[in-house]
């Protein structure tokens, strides 16, 4: 029965390693993108493959099941090994900074390099979404992968691989902590979890402090520093040349990158993310209405929007993400340790941000055109499509044209 | 004849009707409104959207296919190819909104022109949100001028309380069906359909009139 939940196509090729590997072989995968440093846990985490999984034996209906689970895991956590350096270093990068050049359209560097992930990052992605959805399978799996979650979430340095697999079948509703982890926010060592956790607070209470604020505080602040440090800039390419103009830097400038056509600009983005963030999930209590609780959560997810779309000027927001950031904060403000909701917030900024990496090409308007662009994208989804259900393609493209 | 006109190749004539405007200013509400008769809140349109309305009007039965755009304008890329072959271009702003209305002239009309594969499509003005009257800042009379300008049909409505939305559906099919070159577009593709539905009807033995 449980044979039933897994597709046939998530036993293509395409998702699973053409020979399955045995779990060690996972594990591998996590270790070497590890630091040196961690070496010396690797003794616990094969430790934690080589012994029992669960200490009461499971039902037997989940045996069957096993052999495929481990397979196309293997295959998918060995890439999402790759994608895991690449995501925290693009964190280091871009969030160091306030005028975060990196996720900006103009340097298609840094864009195309995260290309070759996509995939496997959107594939976490649903992993984690699996989180908000209970588990539509029989009371015996639920229990076994609950027994199976919590020992490895108890662990002092959890398997990220073993965790991915334990995940992909779906499980209970519980506290954001399995989100937080799928999406690689905290890191698998449970001792770094508070300092991490204070940390990446304290930097979005900074994020909050710098980018909410109106364009009279920024000029005041940028005299400020102007007459601190003096410096000629050499490197900019046109593009955030704040400094320079401080003369034009009033509400009716006409220069186009002065602070307050920029904030006249962001209005128009502000309101749009107001207009959505309003109508998000309008059927559910917790985003909608009049209530003071709604109302606090619509202004969380505004706060997320406009900082997001302010760090990344070359994205800003797009219609949609509104859907994809909601989920993230209904589970992460839902948890019962009380600490962990009252900073859902922060902690769902980071995770959309995580989230977000693999596929942000696709909200680039000027990759449209592109290899890694969304029409790339779209011709890719349909080449699957024909592939999987050529009928279903042929009425789509062909009878009904619904793409020119 | 005794059907119930819900069979879905039950029709004369098939029309295809895009709506377009800026984000927010109803027209997913218009189309739900249309169809179902529900005026709930709704979320933000990604991408398009399409639903098929069969309805009678001038003793002809129509299935209209409404495409439903997103109106962000990161959107516009993957929303201009919708425009081809539409016979009805209805375009949306809020009554309540006055750059909602400018960019019928700055952005939409422009669109429209660029992309509207049919020379002879006809297009519609819609001003919605009337029921918020007390928040208006378009007037009417404006709003028939900028119609007057584009050469147009005009009207207002409100998504919410259905004041005139069945109409504005209803005139816009009529001023397709006045026009020859639209009628015949539409009436190929209902012929297609009505041969496809003979051949159907040849093979099994008559008497059943629902499949």
């Amino acid at each position: 029965m449980v044979k039933k939940r897994v597709p046939d196509w998530l036993n293509s090729s395409l998702w699973s390693s053409p020979q399955p590997q045995p779990p060690p072989q996972s594990s591998d995968a996590v270790e070497s993108r590890d630091p040196p440093a961690r070496a010396a846990d690797k003794s616990a985490v094969v430790e934690s493959i080589v012994e029992p999984r669960v200490p009461v034996p499971p039902p037997p209906v989940t045996r069957p099941v096993e052999p495929p689970s481990s397979s196309v895991h293997s295959g998918s956590t060995s890439v999402k090994g790759e994608n895991s350096d690449l995501l925290s270093c693009h964190n280091g990068s871009n969030y160091g900074n306030n005028n975060n050049h990196n996720y900006n359209s103009e340097e298609d560097n840094g864009s195309s390099s995260t290309n070759s992930t996509t995939a496997s990052t959107a594939a976490v992605g649903a992993n984690a979404f699996a989180v908000s959805v209970p588990a539509a399978s029989s009371l015996a799996v639920d229990i076994s992968s609950q027994d199976q979650l919590l020992q490895e979430l108890s662990r002092k340095f959890i398997n990220m691989g073993e965790l991915r697999r334990i995940a992909s079948q779906g499980i209970p509703d519980g506290d954001g902590v399995r989100a937080t982890l799928l999406l690689g926010y905290l890191p698998p060592d449970r001792a770094l979890w508070p300092s991490e956790l204070a940390k990446k607070r304290s930097q979005y209470k900074h994020f909050k402090e710098e980018l909410l604020m109106n364009p009279s505080d920024i000029t005041r602040k940028m005299e400020k520093s102007n007459l601190e440090n003096n410096k000629p800039d050499g490197e900019d390419k046109g593009f955030l040349s704040r400094s320079e103009i401080t003369h034009g830097e009033h509400p009716l400038s006409l220069v186009k990158s002065s602070i307050w056509n920029q904030f006249f600009q962001e209005t128009e983005i502000i309101e749009q993310i107001e207009r959505d963030v309003k109508r998000t999930h309008p059927d559910m209590h917790f985003f909608s209405g009049d209530s003071a609780f709604a109302e606090s959560n619509q202004e969380a997810l505004k706060n997320i929007l406009i900082v997001f779309a302010k760090l990344n000027p070359g994205i800003r927001y797009v219609q949609g993400m509104n859907e994809i950031l909601a989920p993230l904060f209904y589970v992460l403000k839902n948890d019962p340790n009380e600490e962990n909701a009252v900073s859902a917030e922060a902690d769902t900024f980071f995770c959309f941000v995580e989230l977000l990496s693999g596929f942000r090409d696709n909200f680039v308007k000027q990759l449209d055109n592109s290899v890694v662009g969304i029409r790339a994208t779209i011709t890719r989804l349909s080449q699957l499509l024909k592939e999987h259900d050529k009928e279903l393609w042929r009425h789509l493209e062909i009878t009904t044209k619904v793409r020119s | 004849m005794g059907s119930s006109g819900q069979g879905q190749s039950n029709f004369d004539l098939s029309f295809k009707i895009l709506l377009i405007g800026d984000s927010g200013v109803g027209k997913s509400s218009l189309l739900v409104s249309f169809i179902s008769n529900a005026v709930d809140d709704l979320a933000p349109t990604i991408g398009v959207d399409f639903k098929i309305k069969l309805f009678t009007v001038g003793g002809k039965k129509l299935k209209l296919t409404i495409w439903d755009t997103a109106g962000q304008e990161r959107f516009r890329t993957l929303t201009s190819s919708y425009y081809r072959g539409a016979q009805g271009i209805v375009l949306v702003y809020d009554v309540t909104r006055r750059d909602t209305f400018t960019n019928l002239s700055d952005v939409w009309a422009k669109e429209v022109e660029l992309y509207s594969t049919n020379q002879d499509c006809i297009k519609m003005l819609v001003g919605n949100k009337v029921d918020r009257e007390s928040e208006r800042v378009v007037s009417r009379e404006e709003g028939i001028s900028l119609a007057k300008e584009f050469g147009c049909l005009y009207l207002e409505c409100s998504a919410r309380t259905r004041e005139n939305v069945e109409r504005c559906f209803e005139e816009l099919a009529l001023k397709i069906m006045e026009v020859p070159s639209l009628l015949e577009e539409g009436s190929t593709v209902g012929k297609r359909n009505i041969l496809k539905q003979k051949q159907e009807q040849h093979t099994p033995p008559a008497g059943s009139c629902c499949s």
